[in-house]
C-alpha cells in the first residue's frame, strides 16, 4: 500500500499536473514600490501607458447611466474605444531602458519544449478568451536564446532591454503598428510572495 | 561486502522466480517510459511543425480543426475561403507575408498542397528553421511539382519523374487526374514535420486539373481538356482552403486576429497556431494522463508481484535466515539482505526495461517518424524519465523491505526446529 501511494505521489509530480490557478482577468500583484533589481528597473504595466493617454476618455464623456443594455450608442462607443486601444501610443522615454516586469506568457514560437518568442500580457487569459488589451499593454518578448520549461499563460518575470516600435503612417488591419519589444536577457518563474 | 555476496548467492539459488519478476518489472518499465516518450514525441512533433506563422486563416470552424487541416493535413476542411479575401489580407500593410494553401487531392496517400513559391521562402519550422532543397528547385511551370522528403524516399522518386494526382484522399473509388501528369522538379530536405509527407504544386495547377469538373466529379463521358489547351483558360484560383500569415509587428497579432474575425467580405477565422495547439493538448491531456495512469498501474502490478514473491520466499528461506541469525546476524542484517535483493531485482528490471525501450525505439523510430511524424529519439534521455525510473526503483525497494519486518519477527528457533 505504501508503495502504491508513493509511486502515485511521484507520478503526480512528474506528470506536471501543477498549473498556477489563476482566473481569467487576474493581474499579478503590483510591487509595493518599484525597486532597482540589479541592472534592471522594476516597472509595472501602468508605466507602459503614456501619462497623458487616457484609455477611457471616450467613456468619461458619455453618461453610461442614461443607456440601456444593448443600446446601439453603447455598442458604437465600445467599437470606438476598441479602435483607440488598437492605436494606443507607446511611452517613448522607455526606449532602451533595462526593465524587469511580471506578466503572463503567450508563446508565439515553440519547439522541443522551448519557447523562442512570446507575448507578455498583463492579466491571465488576456487575448485568448477576451478582447485584446490596448496595444501598449502587450509586449513582444524575444529572449537571447530559447527558454525551456514555460507554457501558455505561465506567470513570469522578464528582465531585458525595452524597445519602442514607432507607429507607421499606413496602419493595416488591427491598426496596431506601434508597440513594445523586449530583448530579454533572463526569464524566471513568477512566485507569489 | 559479505552481505552483498550472501544476497547474490541466495538470489542465484532462486533464480527462476526472480528472473520472471525481473522480466515483469522490465516490461512494465518499458511500457511506462514508452508511453511517456510517445507522449513527448507527439507534442514535439506537433509543436515544431510550424514556426514564425502568426495566424492561420480559414473559413469559420473550430480553431483546433483549422490548424489540424491547414498545417498538419489531418481531417477534412469544412469550407473554403475566397481567393479575393486572401488577396485582400495578403495585401494589408500589417501583413509581412502570406502563404495560401489549397488541399483536397493526394498522390498515393500523400496529401497534395497547392500553394505559391512563397511557401518555400517563408515557411519555417522548429524555432525558425527554413525549408531547404535536397535536390532541384521550387516549382515554376504549371505542371511542376516539389516533393517532401518522405514522399520521395518512400516511393523512390527522383528529379524528372512523372506523377499523377488523385482526386480526394485516395482509396477505392477515387478518380485519377491521369490526363495531366506532373514532373518532379524539386525534393525538399527532411524536416520531421508534415511537409515531409506532402506533394507541392502551384495553385494554378490545382485549377488546371479540375477544369470542367462539376461538384467534385469529373466531366461526363471521359471528356478531358488536353494539356496544351489548359493554358488558354483563366487559371486564377477562385477559392483556397486556408492561408498562413506572418505579421510585420508580432505584438499586433491579437488586433489583426480580431480584424480578420470581423472581415467584411466573408465569414473568416484567424487563430494563433500555438493557442490552438494548447487547446488541443487540453483535450488530449485527459487521454494522456489515463494512459500514463494505466502504465503506472502496470508497474504497481509488477512490484506487487515482487513483494508477493519475496513474502512467499520467506517460508522457503526460513532455514537460511535462521542459520544466519544463529551465527550472529542481527535484524538489521536481515533487513539489509532483503533490501539488497529488492534493489537488485528492481534495478536490473529497470535496466533491462530501459535497454528494451532503447532497442524498440531504435528499431521502430524511423518507421514511426515517417508514417506518423513522431520524432522518437532512441538515446534521448529526459529528467522526467529519470524521475519515473527513480520512482519505480524506490517503490520496488520499499515493497521488498516490507517483508523484512515479518522475517525479523520469526523466532530464532522457528527455522531450526525440524517439522514433521
Amino acid at each position: 500500500m505504501k508503495a502504491l501511494v508513493f509511486i502515485a505521489a511521484l507520478l503526480a509530480c512528474c506528470a506536471g499536473f501543477a498549473r498556477a490557478d489563476y482566473q481569467v482577468g487576474d493581474h499579478l500583484a503590483k510591487p509595493a514600490k518599484p525597486s532597482a533589481h540589479g541592472a534592471y528597473q522594476e516597472i509595472d504595466w501602468d508605466a507602459l501607458m503614456p501619462k497623458d493617454w487616457d484609455p477611457i476618455k471616450e467613456l468619461k464623456a458619455t453618461d453610461l447611466g442614461m443607456m440601456r443594455d444593448g443600446d446601439p450608442r453603447a455598442n458604437a462607443l465600445l467599437l470606438k474605444m476598441q479602435e483607440l486601444w488598437e492605436k494606443a501610443p507607446v511611452e517613448a522615454s522607455l526606449d532602451g531602458k533595462r526593465i524587469r516586469i511580471p506578466g503572463f506568457m503567450v508563446p508565439l514560437d515553440e519547439a522541443k519544449g522551448k519557447v523562442s518568442e512570446f507575448l507578455l500580457v498583463p492579466y491571465f487569459g488576456a487575448c485568448i478568451h477576451v478582447p485584446p488589451p490596448p496595444a501598449n499593454q502587450i509586449i513582444h518578448v524575444v529572449p537571447d536564446k530559447p527558454v525551456a520549461g514555460h507554457h501558455m499563460m505561465d506567470a513570469v518575470w522578464v528582465n531585458g532591454t525595452l524597445r519602442t516600435i514607432r507607429s507607421q503612417t499606413r496602419a493595416g488591419m488591427g491598426m496596431a503598428s506601434a508597440g513594445y519589444r523586449l530583448e530579454a536577457q533572463s526569464i524566471e518563474p513568477y512566485k507569489q510572495k | 561486502m559479505n552481505l552483498l555476496r550472501l544476497a547474490l548467492r541466495s538470489a542465484w539459488n532462486r533464480r527462476v522466480t526472480l528472473a520472471l519478476i525481473v522480466c515483469a518489472i522490465a516490461l512494465s518499465v518499458t511500457m511506462l517510459l514508452g508511453v511517456e516518450r510517445a507522449r513527448i514525441a507527439a507534442r514535439e512533433g506537433f509543436s515544431q511543425a510550424v514556426s514564425g506563422t502568426d495566424l492561420v486563416v480559414g473559413a469559420r470552424t473550430s480553431p483546433i480543426q483549422l490548424v489540424l487541416y491547414a498545417v498538419f493535413h489531418l481531417g477534412e476542411a469544412t469550407n473554403n475561403m475566397l481567393w479575393k479575401s486572401e488577396q485582400q489580407i495578403a495585401g494589408d500593410p500589417a501583413v509581412a507575408w502570406a502563404i495560401p494553401i489549397s488541399l483536397g487531392d493526394s498522390h498515393r496517400g500523400f496529401p497534395t498542397v497547392g500553394t505559391t513559391p512563397a511557401f518555400f521562402e517563408h515557411f519555417k519550422y522548429s524555432l525558425g528553421a527554413p525549408l531547404a532543397f535536397s535536390a532541384g528547385r521550387p516549382f515554376s511551370g504549371l505542371f511542376d511539382t516539389v516533393l517532401g522528403a518522405d514522399v520521395a524516399s518512400h516511393l523512390g522518386y527522383r528529379l524528372g519523374d512523372a506523377i499523377t494526382l488523385t482526386h480526394g484522399s485516395g482509396g477505392i473509388g477515387s478518380v485519377e487526374h491521369a490526363d495531366k501528369p506532373f514532373t518532379v522538379v524539386g525534393i525538399l530536405a527532411r524536416t520531421g514535420t508534415p511537409v515531409d509527407r506532402s506533394v507541392f504544386v502551384s495553385l494554378e495547377a490545382i485549377e488546371a486539373i479540375h477544369l470542367g469538373w462539376q461538384g467534385g466529379a469529373p466531366p461526363p463521358g471521359g471528356f478531358s481538356i488536353p494539356e496544351q489547351f489548359v493554358r488558354k483558360f483563366d487559371l486564377t484560383p477562385k477559392t483556397i482552403t486556408a492561408m498562413l500569415v506572418g505579421l510585420r509587428n508580432r505584438a499586433a497579432v491579437f488586433h489583426v486576429q480580431r480584424a480578420i474575425n470581423e472581415f467584411a467580405g466573408e465569414p473568416l477565422m484567424a487563430v494563433l497556431p500555438g493557442v490552438a495547439l494548447d487547446q488541443l493538448w487540453q483535450v488530449v491531456g485527459v487521454v494522456e494522463k489515463s494512459l500514463l495512469a494505466v502504465s503506472a498501474l502496470v508497474v504497481v502490478v509488477g512490484i506487487a508481484g515482487m513483494a508477493a514473491a519475496v513474502l512467499a520466499s520467506l517460508n522457503e528461506r526460513r532455514r537460511e535466515l535462521s542459520i544466519l541469525r544463529s551465527v550472529g546476524a542481527g535484524p538489521r542484517h536481515i533487513v539489509a539482505l532483503l533490501g539488497i535483493e529488492a534493489l537488485l531485482v528492481t534495478g536490473s528490471g529497470a535496466a533491462l526495461g530501459v535497454a528494451l525501450l532503447v532497442a524498440l525505439s531504435a528499431l521502430t523510430g524511423p518507421w514511426l517518424e515517417s508514417n506518423y511524424g513522431l520524432p522518437i529519439n532512441a538515446l534521448g534521455w529526459s529528467v522526467d524519465e529519470s524521475l519515473l525510473l527513480a520512482a519505480v526503483v524506490a517503490a520496488g525497494f520499499a515493497a521488498g523491505v516490507l517483508p523484512a519486518y515479518r522475517a525479523c519477527r520469526l523466532a530464532l528457533a522457528d527455522g531450526l526446529t525440524p517439522r514433521l
